[in-house]
């Protein structure tokens, strides 16, 4: 209701109380006069009523705009204003112009590991291996940012005591000690060209590649461990090109042995490795049946002059089968190669790659000589989504989460099947126990199979369960002191428990 | 010997590559920022269309011009707290000094870069009343009138707010006895018929012709113009005061964000545009006073006449006339209060 309908009456109850008010003269002009005098009185009422009326329409004007300003700077402020974000996806802090971003992420595992067999019957020394029990495998906080939009950096440190799983050569992990799993920086010029410099994976195992917190088995295959490198220092360039279904990296990097990771002090050899990647997904985007086919080539290559830089090569269980006597170098050429594939098709899931090294070793003792070993390595690991989620490269997001203690769903449920083989040349035998005696014993191959359960609570939680069983080829036992090798088998049933964000 | 050579080879290769993704951005950037002042909407939208058909032609390139609008005062401080503008057309000259002194995003004689002051057009300030006039305001004494309704920006946020403080100010030294404690009396009754502060002009113009708010909006000439010829003559009156200050919104590069994301060629080109005769002509159909005299000539008949000062004559300058007016606790904090 308007302020003149409102007073309007008010009005009308003023100029009758006015009239009746008025003594009605006797003479008929005086009461003309009076009646033009109210009719005017009634005017001019009107008149400041109008007045007022329009008066109070611009207070209530003023007010609302007042109000509405407050709101526009209220909702700048809000849309200027960072973002704080803690969600399945770890914690942030976002700048409004998404150009700047702070992360902490995490990943931990927990495993069991239990052993049967005789591959790892340890007699005397004090090396822990085989040994049942529970591992902190992984306790990785990172920290990722963005920096002006194109620039990035990641931060990664390991606080557990394991590692990678092995022995390390300085024994820093054995001492509890802090070591750098990735620390990197980014430059995104855009999705073609994206420069990396740092300690980072080398573009080159395809599981390698894949996350830790989505890996379908709780260790890697020997393709990974064993043949392919693991981290190293140096630059990449890399990106998608071809409407991105053509992946490109190349690298420069300080070099590592097979399945290494590079510590991050100076490198103790000029010689430097070149590592590339080509990798395509043609059908993303055909919504057919090979829109989840991926498949590629990568590999590196060095030269190398009388280095360390040889493997120790290990079983699912983390257990060492063969090494090189560390009279041994690395001298001369090292390429690998490795094809690799993966497909994924609503719950299923497979991935496939071979990986082959050459290297040129060389020993300095007496009568060992050189030689060129060709090792390699191949696994096809197949999995099914039980619980209807569809299956990918990266992690399973279930359809219905369980939680506990409280009315859910069953999560997501996979299982999966792999078979791996390591096999090493035969030649490899005189470069790691040439003399005979107080051998450790070695084998120059692993066949394992395995199957897997995984139990994906949510996006960040999941329990794994696995059980590979490994035979060892060409086994020559060990006979020393030390020797850790006694037999051709290991059954590894493991554990693990996952928390990623 | 000849390993070290291939070793050296291959280095040399990969920092070849790495070099060129870092420079690559700068090559392929065909955008350009204009950070401009409220009410250059209109202007801009149409010159930066032209810009484009023209460096088309002349160059092959294809590029975007994007705009950024607000109070001239926030917009800088915006460029100086990393707003990437690669171009910056602001109210006034103190906003752009303030890219040099707080960002030294620009070199201090940004201003002798282009002709003219680096203004390539210039505007003034008068009133826009509702139709017939109904409170008679003829000049800027009567914005002093109790139950007049006066509608402008904030002078801390907004140059064209500034130019209608000072163009107040300088006319009340005019009067007959006039002098600063006058020109304070007379902007403090002012500033007491202000129901509504808003940040920039064009908030003040939607306060008071969308909003129905006040008597009285003081705005910049082109703004009044477009005003008129938008929503019909026979629902606002300019009314143009006897005496106004010369505006003279600057323009200029800002060197630190072109010449880092390489477009500073482009930059210049867009600024120098506008000083040719189709960017003055497109200056003038937005009735902003083109300084190409054969230019001017075609609009004169649109631009009232109008007695001008300039802020250098009357005030010292933009420097000065900051500190003294517009200042934390300078004159304006005074006349307006805390509220």
């Amino acid at each position: 209701m308007s302020n003149s309908a409102r007073i309007g009456p008010l009005v009308g109850a003023l100029a009758l109380t006015g009239l009746a008010s008025l003594s009605l003269p006797a003479h008929a002009a005086s009461t003309q006069d009076e009646l033009e005098a109210l009719k005017q009185t009634v005017r001019e009422l009107q008149k400041r009523l109008e007045a007022l009326d329009q008066a109070v329409d611009q207070k209530v004007k003023i007010v609302e705009r007042k109000q509405e300003l407050v709101n526009e700077d209220v909702s700048k402020k809000l849309k200027d204003a960072p973002t704080v974000t803690a969600s399945n996806k770890g914690f942030s802090i976002r700048s409004s112009d998404k150009d700047f971003e702070f992360k902490l992420r995490g990943l931990a595992h927990v495993d069991y590991r239990a052993y049967d067999g005789d591959a790892h019957e340890q007699t005397t020394g004090n090396v822990p291996v085989a040994t049942d029990g529970f591992l902190a495998r992984r306790l990785r906080p990172t920290f990722e940012g963005t920096l002006f939009g194109k620039y990035g950096f990641r931060f990664t440190p390991e606080f557990a005591e394991s590692g990678d799983g092995g022995a390390a050569a300085s024994g820093d992990r054995r001492n509890n000690r802090v070591r750098v799993v990735d620390a990197y920086f980014d430059v995104n010029a855009n999705d073609a060209y994206k420069f990396r410099i740092g300690k980072h994976k080398p573009f080159v195992g395809l599981e390698r590649l894949q996350s830790g917190s989505d890996t379908k088995f709780i260790e890697r295959s020997y393709v990974s461990n064993n043949i392919l490198p693991n981290r190293d220092i140096g630059v990449s360039v890399h990106g998608d090109v071809l409407d991105k279904k053509l992946n490109y990296a190349v690298g420069y990097f300080n070099g590592v042995a097979d399945g290494g990771d590079n510590f991050t002090s100076v490198d103790d050899n000029t010689d430097k490795d070149f590592a590339w990647r080509l990798f395509s997904t043609p059908f993303t985007g055909s919504g057919g049946i090979l829109e989840g086919l991926g498949f590629g080539v990568a590999g590196t290559w060095a030269n190398d002059s009388n280095t360390n830089a040889l493997p120790r090569y290990r079983t699912p269980g983390q257990n060492q089968f063969f090494a090189y006597r560390s009279t041994t170098t690395a001298n001369g050429s090292r390429t690998r190669i490795s094809p690799q594939a993966y497909y994924y098709n609503g719950p299923l899931g497979v991935l496939a790659e071979y990986a082959q090294v050459k290297q040129d070793v060389s020993s300095s003792t007496a009568g060992v000589g050189s030689a060129e070993l060709k090792n390699d390595a191949w696994q096809i690991a197949v999995t099914w989504l039980l619980t209807g989620e569809d299956a990918s490269f990266k992690g399973v997001k279930p359809l219905q989460p369980f939680k506990f203690g409280e009315p859910s769903g069953w999560g997501a449920w996979e299982v999966g099947l792999r078979y791996q083989e390591n096999n090493l040349d035969r030649d490899a035998a005189r470069f790691a126990d040439p003399t005979a005696t107080n051998r450790p014993g070695f084998a120059l191959g692993a066949r394992t199979w395995g199957v897997g359960l995984s139990w994906y609570h949510n996006e960040n939680s999941k329990f794994l369960v696995n059980y590979e069983s490994t035979s060892l080829d060409d086994v020559t036992a060990g006979t020393g002191a030390s020797a850790v090798l006694r037999g051709d088998k290991e059954r590894f049933l493991s554990f693990r428990y996952q928390v990623a964000y | 010997m000849q390993r070290k050579t291939a070793k050296f080879k291959t280095l040399v290769a990969i920092l070849g590559l790495a070099a060129a993704a870092l420079a690559s951005p700068a090559r392929a950037e065909t955008t350009l920022l204009n950070v401009s002042y409220d009410p250059t909407r209109e202007l801009y939208t149409e010159y930066n269309a032209a810009f484009a058909k023209y460096w088309k032609e002349k160059s092959g390139e294809v590029v975007t011009v994007k705009q950024s609008h607000g109070g001239a005062a926030k917009q800088a401080r915006a460029v100086i707290d990393g707003l990437q503008a690669d171009v910056v057309t602001l109210a006034l000259s103190y906003d752009i000094d303030e890219l040099h002194a707080k960002g030294k995003l620009i070199p201090a004689d940004w201003q002798k870069r282009l002709p003219n002051n680096s203004s390539p057009y210039t505007s003034t300030i008068v009133l826009l009343v509702r139709k017939g006039n109904p409170k008679n305001i003829k000049d800027w004494g009567d914005l002093a009138k109790p139950g007049t309704a006066v509608i402008t920006p904030n002078p801390k946020t907004s140059g064209g707010a500034r130019y209608n403080y000072l163009a107040a100010w300088g006319w009340a030294l005019q009067q007959p006895g006039g002098n600063d404690k006058t020109a304070q009396d007379l902007l403090t009754k002012i500033y007491k018929n202000v129901p509504v502060l808003d940040s920039g002009a064009r908030g003040s113009t939607t306060t008071f012709i969308e909003r129905g708010i006040g008597d009285v909006l003081i705005t910049w000439e082109n703004e009044a113009l477009l005003a008129v010829k938008e929503l019909g003559p026979d629902k606002f009156d300019i009314v143009v005061p006897s005496l106004s200050v010369l505006a003279e919104p600057p323009v200029t590069v800002v060197d630190k964000v072109t010449n880092r994301r390489g477009t500073r060629k482009l930059a210049e080109a867009y600024l120098n545009y506008l000083y040719s005769d189709e960017g003055q002509d497109i200056a003038g159909k937005h009735f902003y006073r083109p300084t190409n005299e054969k230019v001017a000539k075609k609009y004169e008949k649109q631009f009232p006449k109008v007695k001008l000062f300039t802020v250098d004559e009357t005030f010292g300058g933009w420097q000065k006339a900051q500190k003294t007016h517009f200042a934390d606790g300078g004159l304006f904090d005074q006349i307006y209060g805390i509220r």
